[in-house]
């Protein structure tokens, strides 16, 4: 049998075939057109007798959501960004309107782009404006009330790359000049390990959980006016989480690389960062903390 | 405060909020038309081609374009794996000027009650109060207009309007030295102007 393959493709592959023959594997002229019969069970059958199978009538009790969604293509620059809508049935979804996203992607449009990946609040990759709140769409549950439409935006006051993709370049670059770090001169006492009490670590519960998902900082308004300069309140949370870390010996200098008109003190107490993040931890606590401790320590 | 403030009515006000004028998926006749009139013999742009052949899609900005500070171009100082520059430590415009403003806003509390409470009108509060209304509105004033006008985006507007916000206050200062040395003063002012 493996020998009557291997003449097979020697024959082939020198050609010496009919052309009508090599081409029965795989045809894209109509099936009546050619001569040759791929089914010996079935005779063929014309296209112009053949019926159509309709579409499946939709469910009585299917449940219809529209959802409007920020479209922009970096390829064309010429064209203004748009809203559209896509209509999906919420029983062959699932509850999260990061499901819906992916089912559209998947069955209605592929060119819809957006980050995501854990689906489970740990990466962040899935912040997006909906329905007028900055969350994570994993997080998020679709509401189940199909009269009213969803509407899903970027990030707020972002650069776009393309449809829900924002640019987060400065964002990063600003958690970088914070060196979130541990920055130590002296050895471990032990010579082992940096060892911290229960006491102290309680003090960074409510800080580490921070998945940088840009949610508070671009629902901050004075982050939308100064982004260049002000840090914002997830870089700030980050800079305290490592001013409040026992361990840590750097402690003058993060306060001072803080203290001057615009890197902390553009905040004005919005207090939008408490609101929106889906992680429900309180940036604005953690920036009031860093406020206090310049005031004591100037 | 953020899990309360999360429940369900939070994310109706939100979805109540956009008009639907501006978001409606259809597109009104009187855009269409408008938009035809004013580029008769112009080739079908862009946005009109998606009109038609996506019967979906709505144009974003429904309303007129209102060119009100357009946000400039993306500037990445450096490399995107550098890090954002950080400023030299200043205090007066870092943590004194924050704890200034706060015992200024705080001060202003008492003294504004004081003169009330009490019953009487010393000149000396009143001069106090005045100074402290002056420095505060000062620092408040201040504080929009460095937030409202960057000085890496506008710079010389920045620098005009702090110049012009000085001149203000000075004379507001002049204003308030003439009504206190030679006038009622402004607590008594208050109380003629107010009857509760």
């Amino acid at each position: 049998m493996a020998s009557l393959r291997t003449c097979t493709r020697l024959a082939n592959a020198a050609r010496f075939t009919p052309a009508v023959w090599r081409r029965g594997f795989a045809s894209v002229e109509p099936i009546a057109a050619t001569t040759e019969k791929i089914s010996a069970s079935s005779e063929l059958v014309s296209e112009k007798k053949t019926s159509t199978v309709k579409e499946p009538a939709p469910d009585k009790d299917s449940k219809i959501k529209t959802f409007h969604i920020y479209r922009w293509d970096p390829d064309h620059p010429d064209q203004k960004p748009r809203m559209q809508s896509y209509t999906l049935d919420l029983n062959k979804t699932g509850p999260m309107y990061l499901d819906a996203l992916i089912r559209i992607k998947n069955e209605v449009d592929p060119t819809l782009t957006f980050r995501r990946s854990c689906r489970e609040g740990i990466c962040g990759s899935c912040a997006m404006n909906i329905d007028g709140v900055n969350t994570l769409a994993c997080l998020c549950r679709i509401p189940t009330d199909t009269a009213k439409e969803s509407r899903v935006y970027p990030l707020p006051h972002t650069y776009v790359v393309k449809d829900l993709v924002p640019d987060l370049t400065q964002f990063y670059k600003q958690y970088r000049s914070i060196k979130p770090y541990l920055q130590r001169d002296t050895p471990p006492p032990d010579g082992r390990e940096y060892r911290q009490s229960k006491a102290d670590r309680k003090k960074l519960d409510g800080l580490y959980e921070c998945i940088l998902c840009a949610c508070c900082s671009t629902s901050c308004p004075s982050y939308w006016w100064n982004a260049e300069e002000y840090l914002g309140p997830a870089v700030l949370l980050q800079s305290y989480r490592w001013i409040a870390d026992s361990r840590d010996e750097k402690t003058a200098h993060r306060y001072d690389a803080l203290n001057n008109s615009m890197s902390l003190y553009r905040c004005h107490t919005i207090l939008n960062c408490s609101r929106v993040c889906p992680k429900g931890l309180n940036p604005a606590k953690a920036i009031a903390e860093i406020k206090k401790g310049l005031a004591v320590t100037g | 405060m953020a899990s309360i403030a999360r429940p369900a009515v939070f994310r109706q006000v939100c979805t109540a909020a956009p008009s639907k004028r501006v978001f409606s998926t259809r597109t009104t006749p009187l855009i269409t038309s408008a938009f035809r009139t004013s580029k008769p013999l112009s080739r079908p742009t862009p946005s009109t081609i998606i009109r038609e052949t996506l019967p979906k899609v709505a144009s974003f900005h429904a309303t007129a374009s209102r060119p009100i500070l357009p946000p400039p171009p993306q500037r990445i100082q450096g490399t995107a794996n550098d890090p954002a520059p950080v400023p030299d430590p200043s205090a007066f415009h870092g943590a004194y000027h924050w704890t200034f403003e706060r015992i200024m806003a705080a001060g202003l509390v008492p003294l504004t009650v004081a003169p009330f409470a009490a019953g009487s009108l010393n000149p000396i509060t009143d001069g106090v109060l005045c100074a402290f209304i002056l420095v505060h509105s000062h620092i408040g004033f201040q504080s929009c207009i460095i937030d409202y006008f960057p000085s890496k985006r506008t710079p010389k507007t920045r620098k005009g309007l702090m110049w012009l916000l000085n001149a203000a206050t000075v004379l507001v200062g002049v204003g308030f030295y003439e009504f206190e040395t030679n006038d009622v003063g402004l607590t008594e002012a208050l109380k003629r102007i107010w009857h509760a």
